[in-house]
């Protein structure tokens, strides 16, 4: 069961590298429009996340819905235009 | 096929190689406890496997492979007796842990008198089983959650429903991230979705609204009207979803827990159940609670026969051609591979944390105006809305 590739990840914006501006935590992160987000973390990231650490289940595994820091980061890369996100 | 089925001559090509023959690793449920707590054997076919289940004389509750190392009796034809099950062919027994304990007609048990035993666990009024290829046992980190409701007064008892369907059971994960095949599928419209996938658990969290074309705003359920919908929904492993689901009606809501769960009989076909408790309380005085528990088991009944439909007559497909406004199909089933892998050949992108929130602008517009078209024309042909 070989999994294959996300023909989106070619055909628009990429996964790009974001830091989240509370804790440092290194992700990628993807919108292909202002109300779309993908999030890619790693191990690291997880483990550097504040707001997870806080969150109660956070490090049991429980479920951690999303971080508020990162989503702002996320927001402003796109903004800056770190993150581009196509026309509508 | 091979890698190079994606295009010819400009013609999307569908890919799809043969389901896996091997059965993913993990906890999966067999149904009720109670069902199997009859004092006989009952078969049940999974995991490529015809397995006997048993009620033992202390309590417990044992899964074997149904077929007897003697001289292949099956052992769901058998009989309880004490601790084991007893072979109707010579009357062997066998224990839960898999040996045979006694041959009455014998001086002792041969060696090598172990036939395969799977680990099971009564929670919350349902038999899971641990599937492992490896053999290893469960780890605790894997244990499914309990489900406080399930055994507290102010819920209701899980109504449950089981149907057998005839495909692989990648068909109903893919559910997990298809938003759109809620609105054209299932006659709801999703407002909200999101994705989090991170170690063995895949959730979706959903919100929708209701479709005043498929339900009119009758003030049928004592009054109230439904409004919408929240629902959060975590595969706990690769079979087990637990979705907390919400219905909202104008003047309260309705707390409901239910249950998606599959076992796979072989590559090609799977036992899809569905469990379904609500929780008591105002507005849901006497039997209201269960007679909505009972009502919301049809429609979810309705549901799956509404996907089943599809399964039936779609193809099998690794390389869906997917839109912006598609969930995350490629990144839920890089997720689930982890189970159909050896534990020491589980890489960090199946596992590690992963979060998709789809644009519902555009879904909720185009939906929008198609709800109103099916009203609007409704209302033409002289029907009412
Ligand atoms: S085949 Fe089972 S006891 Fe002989
Ligand atoms: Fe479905």
């Amino acid at each position: 069961m070989t999994v294959r590739r996300d023909d989106r990840l070619a055909d628009g914006p990429g996964m790009r590298p974001v830091r989240c501006d509370r804790c440092g935590a290194g992700v990628e992160a993807r919108k292909a429009s202002w109300q779309q987000t993908s999030v890619q973390w790693t191990a690291a990231a997880a483990a550097a996340c504040a707001e997870r650490r806080a969150a109660p289940g956070g490090q049991d595994g429980g479920l951690f819905l999303g971080c508020e820091a990162l989503r702002a980061s996320i927001t402003r890369a796109a903004l800056d235009g770190a993150l581009v996100v196509p026309d509508p | 096929m091979t890698a190079v089925d994606a295009e010819r001559g400009g013609v999307r090509a569908i890919g799809a190689e043969a389901a896996p023959t091997r059965f993913a690793r993990g906890w999966h449920c067999l149904g009720l406890s109670e069902r199997f707590r009859d004092g006989r054997p009952h078969a049940v076919d999974a995991f490529g496997q015809r397995l006997v289940v048993f009620e033992s004389g202390d309590g417990r509750l044992n899964v074997l492979d149904a077929y007897c190392r003697h001289m292949g009796g099956n052992l769901a034809e058998g009989t309880v007796k004490g601790d084991e099950i007893a072979c109707p062919f010579h009357d062997w027994r066998w224990g839960g842990d898999g040996r045979c304990k006694r041959i009455p007609y014998a001086r002792r048990v041969p060696l090598r008198a172990r036939t395969a035993s799977w680990t099971t666990l009564d929670q919350d009024g349902l038999l899971l089983v641990w599937n492992d290829p490896e053999g290893n046992p469960p780890p605790p980190e894997v244990a499914i959650p309990r489900i406080e409701g399930a055994t507290r007064d102010d819920w209701t008892d899980w109504v449950w429903g089981e149907t057998v369907v005839h495909a692989n059971c990648r068909e109903v994960i893919d559910n997990v991230v298809d938003m759109a095949h809620f609105f054209y599928v299932h006659y709801s419209f999703p407002t909200y979705f999101k994705n989090i996938f991170e170690g063995h658990v895949a959730t979706q969290v959903m919100k929708g609204v209701r479709r005043p074309d498929v339900r009119p705003p009758k003030a049928g359920e004592g009054g109230r009207v439904m409004t919408g919908n929240s629902s959060v929904a975590s595969y706990h492993g690769p079979s087990f979803m637990i979705d907390d689901l919400t219905y909202h009606y104008d003047t309260m809501d309705v707390e409901c827990v239910l249950i998606n769960c599959h076992y796979p009989i072989d590559a090609n076909s799977f036992v899809l159940q569905s469990g379904i408790i609500v929780r008591r309380g105002e507005g849901m005085e006497g039997t209201a609670a269960d007679e909505t528990a009972t009502k919301l088991a049809a429609f979810i009944a309705m549901g799956f026969e509404q996907d089943v439909r599809i399964w039936k007559s779609k193809t099998r497909i690794d390389n869906p051609l997917l839109c912006e406004e598609d969930g995350p199909v490629y990144q839920l089933r890089r997720w689930y591979e982890q189970f159909y892998v050896d534990v020491a050949d589980v890489r960090p992108e199946m596992v590690e944390r992963f979060e998709f929130e789809l644009d519902t602008s555009r879904t909720t517009e185009a939906w929008q105006a198609e709800v109103e078209a099916n009203i609007a024309r409704r209302a033409a042909a002289g029907r009412p809305a």
